[in-house]
């Protein structure tokens, strides 16, 4: 159904390229006139934050190539178009004294260059353009090009050059009589099998185009369909015969997934180890909001992902797009790479509504007491994040990202692994951040809810009357952690520090002795009323706790952190408000 | 048309592996007719007859789980089988540690499916030049005269069929999809006291019906529109319009 959907959505998308073409950005462009020499050299790229990028062209396609020699219709790269040794492979043959074959290789290139052009159909070859670009490469003249400025960048970058004729607007590959020849052999197609995308007879395609913009894969791009081991093959059948996929199909998922994978593309959004696209069977207004919902806010538009959620959660009730009862086919894609290949991470279908109250069921979940610095909604990256070690983006478990979209958006239990990850994280570190309690919360109340159990959902702030061992346990702790640092001791180590771990696994060990610290610390504070006032608070904690457990289990563990997180934000807001009470 | 049987099968994972997306797997949506005629055949096959699937039922909720897991990545080439050959002698080992490879896969999780065939009988010759040892029985002859001769009794497969699946007994252990997941099977005689299927009703795309080896030296795969209607997938009959490849 994945490359089903695709194929429907470049139906869907009349501004795609049509077969045979593809958008490419172009650094330069070679200004020839009809008697086939250079008018001018022109630098099509404009400054992109700290990048160039050249402008997009409408071209013909790339044709697939690995090692061997296969030249593009009327563009390419420096070593196709001129024949130039690119500076970096220069040296390097140089060093392992394979020079003459790199210039061998060179010369092969040019040469495929030309006789890709000179096998035009005829039409083509009467074309003027197409003419001037034949004697350009007969002339073979690279003083004409030295006069011009932009000539040492197009020497040593090696990037991607066409031509124009003087006096055009369009390119010589976007000349008329070009474009009807390579739409034309694009199209006649030999049938020869039936396509599995589209059940119609069609020529099976034998490589499909690569798929660029997965992050991690290769540049040049990387494939779902390949069959590149023998252990891939069925029944001696060669390349994409294994799986026969009409050309016409093969052309069409390819570049509807270019497209939604591509630099500009609103729909595509990074998650994790997985580069996620999404797209809907008709226009949807989720379409856009997704990224802003999903991924960390940009810095110059900080407010983006909060609009993005508050309009999903507004929409129906200020009646601006029907966002809820939407039943449009709403589709989400997650892709990893895999050794040249590219695996499918998760792969979800559902509607526009159900996909919405899916994600705000989600929010819902989440949402925990956080200090004003924190912003309310929290990007999955954060999530993940935070149960990483040292909380950076290469640590994240793999394959947790895709677990989680999955959650998320099926509406299912989160993975058990990011809970543990959270309270493993929490313990290492000695402290519950908002994210791990979020994420926590999020898990338990999910758990909870799904299995339909009698579990005592967890609040967003101090519940008073959860009477959970672990949750109560968490307190008491905040609260003796509060004792200690009113007492004002000189200390290195905190309670916290030193006792957060145990405290939280094996209550029994530790804090026996910690309600006898508790006397002294208490002892130590200057204020009588604070200090009746705290052992008021601790004896109502206690009151639930008949002993003190030998251990908590896992989901306890999580009940301590979030009784200790909700006590200690509850003990530090009310301090403050007494102070602006004062 | 002959009895139908219908055989419960469940297990924790299954893949029917997309042919398009086989290498780095994903499954279809849902067990595919050659995956159901291959459990069946596993309980009772013959070179003298041919299971038909008609029905294929979901009976648990389409869930997902993605795995890595090591898979080997080359084959014994011919061309080292026909040196040893002629040698006499010769190394045809492979060496899993060395030819591995990691490959990620999209699996089902918690299925289970009533599957519903038929079978019938065919010309034992099919086989002849596969299993020459199988098929004593002369090639080429008519329907009734094969149905007369003693060993190829439409009776008694049945029995045959009957009497195992009731056992639990197979000839190897059926599996959903992929060998690694093995699943469990029980003959359902009464369909009445049985649940309903789940309830979705979607569009499942061309899904692979199964290959046809009319053509030993080419096997063509066929493939048919599927479609999940109200947890149910009607499978065409294998000549028909609808199935093409």
């Amino acid at each position: 159904m994945i490359l089903q959907s695709l194929y429907d959505y470049y139906q869907r998308k009349t501004d795609l390229p049509r077969e045979g073409f593809e958008w490419k950005e172009i650094p330069f462009v070679i200004e020839v006139n009809t008697s086939g020499s250079v008018v001018q050299i022109e630098d099509t790229r404009k400054q992109e934050g700290n990048k160039k990028r050249g402008k997009p062209y409408y071209i013909p396609q790339r044709v697939k190539k690995t090692r061997n020699v296969v030249a593009n219709l009327l563009w390419g790269n420096a070593e196709y178009v001129l024949g130039l040794p690119n500076s970096k492979k220069l040296s390097e043959t140089k060093s392992k004294a394979k020079e003459t074959e790199y210039r061998k290789n060179l010369k092969d290139k040019r040469e495929a260059f030309i006789r890709k052009i000179k096998s035009l159909p005829p039409p083509c070859q009467a074309d003027e353009g197409v003419r001037a670009v034949v004697r350009f490469c007969e002339h073979n003249d690279y003083t004409a090009l030295e006069r011009f400025t932009e000539w040492k960048e197009v020497q040593t970058s090696n990037q991607n050059i066409t031509f124009r004729l003087q006096g055009d607007i369009e390119l010589i590959c976007q000349r008329q009589a070009v474009t009807d020849a390579v739409s034309k052999s694009a199209t006649t197609a030999t049938p020869d099998g039936v396509c599995l995308i589209t059940g119609d007879t069609d020529e099976i395609e034998r490589l499909h185009a690569p798929i660029k913009g997965v992050m991690g894969a290769p540049k040049a791009g990387a494939d779902i369909i390949s069959f590149n081991r023998p252990a891939f093959k069925s029944w001696g059948k060669k390349q994409g015969r294994n799986a026969p996929v009409g050309k016409r199909s093969a052309f069409s998922y390819t570049t509807a997934l270019n497209y939604l994978l591509g630099k500009d593309s609103r729909q595509h959004l990074q998650v994790g180890d997985a580069s996620t696209v999404f797209w809907a069977d008709k226009p949807s207004p989720l379409e856009d909001q997704l990224p802003d919902i999903f991924e960390d806010d940009p810095v110059d538009d900080p407010d983006r992902g909060a609009l993005a959620i508050r309009a999903l959660y507004k929409a129906p009730h200020q009646g601006i797009a029907p966002i809820n009862d939407d039943q449009t086919r709403f589709f989400v894609l997650g892709l990893v790479p895999n050794a040249a290949r590219i695996a499918i991470r998760f792969w979800h279908v559902g509607t526009v509504a159900e996909l919405a109250k899916s994600i705000q069921q989600h929010f819902d979940d989440l949402e925990i007491v956080r200090s004003r610095r924190e912003k309310p909604h929290l990007s999955v990256l954060r999530l993940l994040r935070a149960v990483a070690v040292q909380g950076q983006r290469k640590n994240i478990p793999p394959n947790l990202s895709g677990e989680v979209m999955r959650s998320i958006m099926g509406r299912l239990p989160y993975p058990d692994t990011l809970m543990q990850g959270a309270i493993r994280r929490v313990r290492a570190e000695r402290e519950v951040t908002y994210p791990r309690a979020a994420i926590i919360k999020a898990c338990l109340n999910r758990r909870a809810s799904i299995a339909q159990t009698s579990e005592k959902e967890i609040t967003v702030s101090l519940d008073h009357s959860n009477m959970n061992p672990g949750y109560r346990l968490g307190r008491l702790f905040a609260v003796l952690e509060k004792i200690q640092e009113e007492a004002g001791l000189d200390i290195t180590a905190t309670l916290r520090e030193r006792f957060y771990g145990a405290a939280s696994s094996t209550p029994v060990t530790v804090l026996s002795n910690l309600m006898k610290l508790k006397n002294h610390h208490l002892a130590k504070l200057e204020n009588r009323g604070r200090r009746v006032n705290l052992e008021r608070l601790i004896s109502e904690i206690m009151d639930g706790v008949d002993d003190f457990p030998s251990h908590l289990n896992l989901a306890d563990q999580g009940r301590f952190n979030i009784g200790y997180y909700h006590q200690r934000h509850a003990l530090f807001t009310k301090s403050t408000e007494t102070k602006q009470g004062d | 048309m002959a009895k139908s049987y219908c055989l419960e099968v469940s297990g924790d994972f299954a893949c029917f592996t997309r042919p398009e997306m086989k290498v780095e797997r994903v499954s279809y949506d849902v067990m595919t007719p050659s995956a159901a005629r291959a459990v069946f055949e596993s309980i009772v096959w013959k070179p003298a007859i041919r299971w038909r699937v008609t029905k294929i039922e979901v009976l648990k909720p389409i869930k997902w789980i993605s795995v890595r897991r090591n898979e080997v990545k080359a084959v014994v080439t011919t061309r080292n089988v026909q040196a040893a050959m002629r040698a006499g002698s010769g190394n045809l080992g492979l060496y899993v540690e060395n030819e591995r490879q990691q490959r990620a896969g999209l699996f089902l999780r918690d299925v289970a499916y009533r599957i519903h065939a038929y079978f019938e009988l065919r010309d034992p010759g099919f086989h002849k030049p596969h299993f020459p040892h199988l098929s004593n029985v002369p090639i080429n002859r008519g329907e009734d005269d094969l149905l007369a001769l003693p060993e190829n009794n439409t009776v008694k497969f049945m029995n045959m069929f009957e009497r195992r699946a009731f056992h639990g007994q197979c000839v190897n252990q059926p599996y959903l999809g992929c060998r690694e997941f093995a699943c469990a099977f029980r003959l359902v005689e009464d369909l009445k006291n049985e649940p309903r299927p789940i309830d979705v009703t979607k569009e499942l795309g061309w899904m692979l019906y199964d290959l046809d080896h009319s053509n030993s030296s080419d096997p063509k795969p066929r493939f048919f529109p599927a479609r999940l209607d109200n947890g149910v997938v009607h499978v065409p009959a294998w000549e028909s319009e609808e199935v093409r490849g």
